[in-house]
């Protein structure tokens, strides 16, 4: 099943790399140039360990990916790196010296800058406005060498209030100037902020950096909101930056942004680094199996599916964001019942979208959704749930649950209507049930459903207590997604085999999923979402997860060829009708 | 790090029995405490001033009196914002629909005849009706356009007093002289009073039904209706409310037409049970004071009543210090404010845990993470 047996031995030899090595005999002598060195690293929130001894060596002027998936730690430790967290192990040096940034402020003064994925940008203040922001220089006539009024600035009280009150923004503009020439990054320094591209504004962020004197540069995920002509610019922009010997760290999860442009790349994988590779040994087939990939599937039984009539039609959804731009470009779907549907693909490309159009909380701008052969097209979601459509959303505790309510009062969110009269609820009633639940799903941490709050529990019972209220509706659709993110692994095995039991008892499945081992342990057809659309289809027989890794990641030059060629007809296939 | 100590604030994970049920008592009492230090510079011995304030208050018939017909106003008002808190939004407001109602109460009392039976019903829902159609606007624009509640709702407050201060000066204008007052409310839209039950409270009028009807009513709706659910589900969570197929929109609009519904019947009460008519600026901010009370009581509509009542002790127990010892009734705003300022810092002290300890060589290792995960 596996043709490109190579890589995946690597990643056999990989996983054992993953038992924490010992510091001290780690750094082979090439490595000597190093500028920031992280060893041992370690964060942990409660519950989560989002860091587990972690080793990053990046080299002084070198552009370095960190690659991962949502989640898999990479945002987390560029926070520690930045003194956004306090790690709790582990040391970092910066240029040979140890480096223990408490803030922002003290990670920027010792040379590292980062660029946000979200701008922190002030909308109504100009360039160069936003680029001295907290870092103003004294009016001339009050600086320390300008005479009488300049000793003024050296008395402690008084030096603070001139700071506080003069503004000069002379020389910050000349110097925004020489260094908009110097890297091209070319964004006028008396322009409005809200007057820029979205591109224009990544740029003054790097300016923001750059104005600082920093050495390192971190950026988080910077193409996320970018075109792809803004990202190409990016690139060069940081190619110059790299040329003028300013070290880089790119985080991303697209691969082929990281064979593009870095010199190195460190893969994080569920907290821990996987492997560091340069980037001209490995194709983007072996970073996507070390990005993704675990040494065994999930053992879940997936007997051969019963498969009955259609009961989720979507056709040409088209979507968009609140900017205007396309999120969705049309996608066709076609669920039976008894059938999962696995929609692979890197988040951020429609996942959201697609999800919530499939269940009515979002309306999509084009297109039509029908379930169980009734049209729906424009409804709420009230509507949906009435149609017997259950959603498990991405982000639980934002969108699925109310935290600070009780269990009880969570698990009866889809069916307190009920049927009896007068608007009056039976809670007696709804907490007997709540009590089932927890008990039927092995909801943990529950002490009294009346009164523990949703919010007091683990991810992973969170996430159970979510598909108990979904699942108990015995819904004809359910639309599933990262069902088992964040998740123990005790608890993964559970969801994925309620979801499979609920699959055996008729209802059609929707799975978005990051995760290629979920994908194809569960599914019975496979869509690959990229960019909007679905760019390919197999099956988990006919595919192997380094070529829908690939696919993920957009490495499908002609949609048509690989949605076609590839997986050919399948014994399910598409449902064209 | 201060002088060798380190002080950590880490987060808690789920907030202890006593300090959740603790929180009212510990506000008031640190609000007492630190009003005290004004009565000292005031020269007052605090301990008798608040001796006065409530033992006066509380033991003798004319303050129990005063504190029950202060409590009404303060009561409906306090659930006019307490309900709105419940689905997540600020009503602001409550003054103005108060007014609102005052004026609507006014009207049906001076132009429905017929027996107290008949007009006291018409002038109360009258008056209901009147507040809640101008909550109706800020819950309107909050549900269909997303403009903010607390804007709208404070705004139209100085629309509707202004606008009362307006009627009596023309339109409604009554009496002789030049006074800005309405006419006197007929006798038959006078309140009931108690005298036949509680001879000794014979000016305590059956707006003290009202408050306690209203808040057992709006318990009733938040604990055991669906509505009540749908009203709980979306102050917690408005985007998995609106997930659920709860008309979130719908919500918005109710809880802001009832609270106006009960500010306005505050007002006509006011103005029927007290005032005997209209007039401008007749409320001392009873709308206002809603808020504390509502924040107060945030944990059940009893609790607002409550509060509500506590409030008006201050209130009544304020003036008898302020004749006693010849000190500013202000010290009783002051006393309210600090309550406010007490329940932040609880909030405070909810969410976070504080740790002294002295600074060994060692940083001491973490707890466990704070605020993290997000």
């Amino acid at each position: 099943m596996d043709p490109q047996s190579v890589p995946g031995e690597r990643v056999e030899t990989d996983k054992t790399k993953t038992a924490p090595p010992f510091h001290s005999c780690k750094l082979p002598p090439v490595e000597s140039d190093a500028y920031l060195e992280l060893s041992g690293v370690r964060k942990t929130f409660p519950g989560v360990v989002a860091n587990d001894d972690v080793d990053l060596t990046v080299r002084r002027g070198e552009i370095h990916g960190l690659l991962g998936e949502n989640g898999a730690g990479k945002s987390t430790l560029m926070n520690v790196l930045y003194g956004l967290y306090d790690r709790d192990a582990g040391t970092i040096t910066l240029d040979g010296e140890p480096y223990d940034p408490e803030s922002p402020a003290d990670a920027i003064a010792s040379g590292v800058g980062m660029v946000h994925q979200h701008f922190m940008l002030i909308p109504r203040l100009t360039v160069a406005e936003n680029v001295v922001l907290g870092d103003r220089e004294r009016a001339s006539g009050v600086r320390a060498d300008d005479g009488p009024l300049g000793a003024l600035a050296d008395v402690p009280f008084l030096g603070g209030v001139l700071d506080a009150l003069t503004l000069d923004m002379g020389p910050p503009v000349g110097r925004i100037r020489e260094l908009t020439a110097e890297y091209g990054l070319d964004v006028p320094p008396e322009a409005p902020v809200w007057d820029l591209t979205v591109g224009e504004r990544q740029r003054v962020e790097i300016l923001k950096a750059l104005f600082r004197d920093v050495e390192l540069l971190v950026l988080d995920e910077p193409t996320a909101v970018l075109a792809p002509d803004d990202a190409e610019r990016l690139f060069e922009t940081l190619e110059t930056l790299a040329d003028s010997g300013i070290t880089i760290l790119f985080i991303t999860h697209k691969l082929e942004e990281v064979t593009r442009l870095t010199d190195r790349v460190t893969v994080l994988r569920d907290g821990q680094r996987i492997d560091t590779v340069e980037t001209d040994s490995v194709t983007e087939d072996d970073l996507a199996r070390l990005m993704v990939g675990r040494d065994v599937l999930f053992d879940v039984d997936r007997p051969p599916a019963e498969i009955g009539d259609p009961v989720l039609e979507a056709t040409g959804l088209e979507t968009e964001d609140e900017r205007g731009f396309e999120v969705l470009s049309g996608v066709d779907l076609s669920v039976r019942a008894g059938q999962v549907v696995g929609i692979a693909g890197v988040s951020g490309n429609g996942q959201v979208d697609l999800a919530e159009s499939l269940v009515g909380v979002r309306r999509p701008s084009a297109g039509a959704v029908s379930v169980g052969g009734r049209d729906l097209t424009g409804q709420g979601p009230r509507a949906f749930l009435e149609a017997g459509v259950s959603y498990v959303p991405e982000d639980r505790l934002e969108d699925a649950t109310a935290p600070d309510l009780s269990v009880m009062h969570n698990l009866m969110l889809k069916s307190y209507r009920g049927d009896s009269g007068f608007g009056r609820l039976d809670y007696d009633a709804a907490a007997e049930r709540a009590e089932r639940l927890v008990d039927e799903f092995d909801v943990r941490g529950v002490r009294d459903v009346r009164k523990t709050p949703a919010g007091d529990l683990s991810g992973g019972n969170l996430q159970k207590l979510v598909l108990a209220r979904e699942l108990s509706r015995d819904p004809d659709v359910l639309v599933a997604h990262q069902p088992t993110r964040g998740v123990d692994v005790g608890a993964v095995e559970f969801l994925r085999e309620a979801i499979l039991d609920q699959r055996a008892e008729g209802t059609g499945v929707v799975l978005l999923s990051e995760n290629l081992d979920e994908v194809f342990a569960l599914s019975d057809r496979i869509l690959v979402l990229s960019d909007g659309e679905i760019v390919a289809e197999t099956t988990p027989e006919e595919a192997d997860r380094g070529t829908v890794g690939l696919w993920m990641g957009g490495a499908v030059d002609d949609p048509a060829v690989a949605a076609s060629d590839e997986p050919a007809p399948t014994a399910e296939g598409r449902t064209d009708d | 790090m201060i002088g060798g100590y380190d002080i950590e604030v880490s987060a808690r994970e789920r907030v202890p029995r006593w300090i959740n049920y603790g929180t009212p008592v510990f506000t008031v009492v640190a609000a007492l405490v630190v009003g005290g230090f004004a009565l000292v510079a005031l020269g007052v011995n605090p301990v008798a001033a608040y001796g006065t304030m409530f033992v006066n208050t509380l033991t003798t018939p004319f303050g129990v009196t005063e504190v029950l017909l202060r409590s009404v106003p303060l009561v409906l008002t306090g659930l006019a914002v307490y309900l709105p808190l419940r689905a997540g939004l600020w009503n602001i407001g409550a003054e103005g629909q108060l007014y609102l109602g005052a004026i609507a109460g006014t009207w049906f009392a001076l132009n429905v005849g017929g027996p107290s039976l008949v007009v006291v019903p018409v002038m109360l829902v009258g008056a209901g009706v009147a507040g809640g159609l101008w909550a109706l606007v800020p819950g309107l624009l909050r549900a269909r356009r997303g403009v903010n509640e607390i804007i709208v709702s404070l705004m139209l407050t100085f629309v509707g007093v202004e606008f009362a201060g307006y009627l009596v000066r023309g339109p409604m204008k009554g009496g002789q002289g030049n006074f800005p007052v309405s006419e006197t409310l007929p006798t038959a839209a006078q309140l009931p009073q108690l005298g036949g039950l509680f001879p000794a409270l014979e000016r305590v009028h059956v707006g003290v039904f009202v408050a306690i009807l209203a808040a057992v009513a709006i318990r009733y709706l938040l604990r055991s209706t669906k509505t009540g659910y749908e009203v709980t589900v979306t102050g917690s969570n408005a985007d998995a409310a609106e997930g659920s197929g709860i008309d979130v929109d719908r919500v918005y609009v109710l809880v802001f037409v009832l609270a106006g519904v009960l500010a306005g019947m505050a007002g006509a009460i006011e103005i029927a049970g007290i005032q005997g008519r209209l007039r401008p600026n007749f409320s001392p901010g009873y709308g206002f004071t809603a808020i504390p009370i509502a924040l107060l009581g945030r944990r059940g509509a009893l609790r607002v009543f409550l509060a509500g009542l506590f409030f008006a002790v201050l209130v009544v127990g304020g003036s008898s210090m302020e004749l006693a010892f010849s000190i500013p009734a202000a010290i009783v705003e002051v006393i309210q404010a600090l309550v406010i300022l007490f329940l932040i810092t609880a909030e405070f002290f909810k969410r976070y845990r504080i740790s002294i300890e002295r600074d060994e060589r060692e940083p001491p290792a973490p707890e466990s993470g704070a605020a993290g995960g997000d």
